[in-house]
């Protein structure tokens, strides 16, 4: 009679969350072609014409890298708050009142110098999502209440705010029946780089070689690991924890709120309760199955850019655009499972040791 | 006059509440065991389009809420076996649970969009107008009853039962539960597939007679609200029901606010469940130091190595 126990291997492949990534995509490819013949299309045809129409030419790779970039900035937001092991599940409403923080300095101020004001609007998108965690963040700190829990009920909150505001003040008589606020003005659209890459993108990029810097070069980002690591520890190194994780907070929220300016001032030009397409919790998905690095989730939130268009797109063909969703969680589940043999070994163990 | 407006409310509290409270009841009894499943919402979406299915096709209303339940307990074992058999996060894979049930359920429901159920869950008693709350009461469904008999009969497994007192202690201290012979992995592992059926239960009640058709994303939150509802409840389950009953009324309340001839917005008082949760929720951790009800092991994968 055999047993069979797990053990954590003690060397762990530095790229092992890449090659699990690889593998969960082949896995869910594979479903995503057996469900695409059970609805009487060619796999093939689909995946390249989803190819050509995401990476196939500057202008779908632009599309691609738009979708990406809330998606990279939540979830870069998600792994600061992960580095002192706290749990973000409301950078969906961060990214919402990033949108109504924008607006409403908008409205309430005038435009004099375009540029100056693009900046001021984004910072106040930054400080948006920053106070939507606030609370969470407060309650965490002085009482200790579970962060996952206040954090995800905050998104009902501010989502049913936005409904609130999109129906009634912020209402635009122009929208017709769609619940909208106005669109704002063209002067303070984020400008493209080249083809219709927004420069949210270039932001997006500044980010993430800025969230890599705090977390792994600097002392800031060396105390969030410690303070995220043993209390005790933190103890005897004079950090204080508490407020560590608080700051953390504060920054992850933000930058979920910043995600959801640039959204507003690059695609959709409004707040509607279309500013988010669950961008939020797709990034907490990028930002857990990436190890919460940077780099990995700026690839593979281009990657999830990339399928989301491709998705979008091959509606025209015919195929439910729902074939993208399976295909993107069937690759994280077959990411996850895969994991499990990079990290842990299967000991077979006889029973009478 | 106004009278069968208020039976009307209370008729449609009770029917928001009884779905609310199914998915919540079962996703007590998955985190009580120390699993954390925010699949909620995906878990109901199966539920929902296989029962719609079974009942287009073959039109046995119990073949349908027995295939509904079945179907969304097995897709609930995804869960158990990556996050208590592979230790992968939790929260992790319950956010995958919801994308893959939600887009899962679309695609396979995609021919039955529009179609019109030949059969419905039946009142138990056919009573046309209700006049006062008995009959009301009367004219709920076979579900609405059993709602209430799960409900007594979870309070009496959880306190009473072994099953119950080993499901407790796995979710309080599973290394401790370990140490003393339970199986960890079989415990969390069932626990998940009855949350699963619960809210398969509850995706049923939504398609065969809460709203008698299927639609893409048709769970419309209710599935994030019922995760809510557990928090409110204290992880028990009578307070769990009282959480339904609230957030059943709001849902009941808002689409009538204007009949009533009330000025309040109805998006604003949408959102009051959720602020009075938190508030709860927040109060019940100062006043009792920290113990609000949630089991201490939720969310933390049982390793017996890292002892």
């Amino acid at each position: 009679m055999n047993k069979y126990l797990l053990s954590k291997k003690i060397i762990i492949n530095e790229l092992s969350t890449f090659y699990s990534f690889l593998i969960g995509l082949s896995i869910g490819i594979t479903i995503g072609s057996i469900i695409l013949l059970t609805q009487g299309q060619n796999p093939i045809e689909v995946f390249s014409l989803m190819l050509k129409l995401s990476i196939g030419s500057v202008k779908s790779i632009s599309s691609s890298l738009n979708k990406a970039t809330p998606l990279i900035l939540a979830g870069l937001g998600i792994s600061i708050i992960n580095s002192v092991k706290l749990w973000n599940i409301g950078a969906e409403g961060q990214i919402f009142m990033g949108g109504i923080a924008l607006n409403f300095i908008y409205i309430s101020s005038e435009i004099s110098n375009p540029n100056l004001m693009i900046i001021f609007l984004l910072a106040s998108s930054f400080i948006g999502g920053a106070v939507c965690i606030l609370f969470p963040a407060i309650a965490k700190v002085l009482f200790g209440v579970n962060e996952i829990i206040t954090t995800l009920l905050f998104n009902y909150i501010v989502i049913g705010l936005t409904v609130y505001l999109v129906n009634g003040p912020w209402k635009d008589p122009d929208s017709l029946n769609f619940p909208a606020a106005a669109y704002v003005s063209k002067e303070v659209y984020l400008p493209t780089v080249f083809g219709r890459l927004s420069y949210g993108f270039i932001i997006c990029i500044l980010c993430t070689l800025g969230v890599h810097y705090l977390k792994e070069k600097s002392v800031f980002g060396y105390e969030l690991r410690i303070a995220g690591g043993s209390a005790l520890t933190a103890i005897y190194a004079g950090i204080n924890a508490k407020q560590k994780a608080f700051v953390a907070m504060l920054i992850g929220g933000g930058l979920a709120g910043l995600a959801g300016g640039v959204e507003l001032l690059s695609q959709t030009h409004r707040v509607s309760t279309g500013l988010s397409q669950g961008f939020g919790y797709t990034a907490i998905i990028v930002a857990a199955i990436t190890g919460m690095r940077p780099f990995g989730i700026f690839l593979v939130g281009s990657l999830f850019g990339a399928l989301t268009i491709g998705g979008s797109v091959i509606q025209t063909m015919g195929v439910s655009s729902y074939i993208s969703d399976v295909i993107q969680a069937t690759t994280l589940f077959g990411a996850l499972i895969a994991q499990f043999f990079f990290t842990y070994k299967i000991i077979r163990v006889s029973e009478d040791v | 006059m106004f009278d069968i407006q208020l039976m009307g409310l209370l008729n449609a509290t009770l029917q928001a509440a009884t779905l609310l409270f199914i998915a919540a009841l079962g996703e007590l009894i998955t985190e009580k065991s120390g699993i954390l499943n925010l699949g909620v919402e995906g878990m109901i979406s199966i539920g929902a389009v296989t029962g719609f299915m079974t009942a287009i096709n073959t039109g046995n209303i119990f073949l349908s809420v027995l295939v509904g339940i079945l179907s969304a307990s097995i897709f609930s074992s995804l869960h158990a076996f990556v996050t208590v058999i592979l230790k992968q996060d939790q929260t992790v894979s319950g956010l995958i649970l919801t994308i893959l049930g939600l887009s899962l359920s679309a695609l396979m429901g995609k021919k039955y969009v529009g179609k019109k159920l030949p059969v419905k869950i039946e009142s138990v008693f056919n009573v046309d107008e209700p006049k006062n709350i008995i009959e009301v009461f009367l004219n709920q469904n076979y579900i609405f009853y059993l709602s209430i008999f799960l409900m007594i009969f979870t309070a009496y497994l959880l306190k009473k039962t072994m099953f119950g007192r080993r499901l407790e202690a796995v979710g309080e201290d599973s290394k401790a539960a370990d140490s003393m012979g339970l199986n960890v992995n079989k415990t969390q592992f069932i626990a998940t597939c009855v949350g699963g059926g619960f809210s398969g239960l509850a995706g049923v009640y939504l398609t065969l007679s809460y709203v008698p058709y299927w639609t893409d994303n048709m769970t419309s939150g209710r599935g994030w609200i019922a995760l809510a509802l557990v928090i409110f409840g204290g992880w028990k389950p009578y307070r769990t029901a009282i959480g339904a009953l609230l957030f059943g009324f709001l849902e009941a309340l808002v689409p009538r606010l204007q009949t009533y001839g009330f000025e309040l917005s109805p998006y604003l008082v949408k959102i009051t469940p959720y602020a009075i949760t938190i508030i709860i929720l927040i109060g019940l951790t100062i006043y009792k130091g920290g113990r609000t009800g949630a089991p201490s092991n939720i969310g933390i994968p049982f390793f017996r190595e890292s002892r």
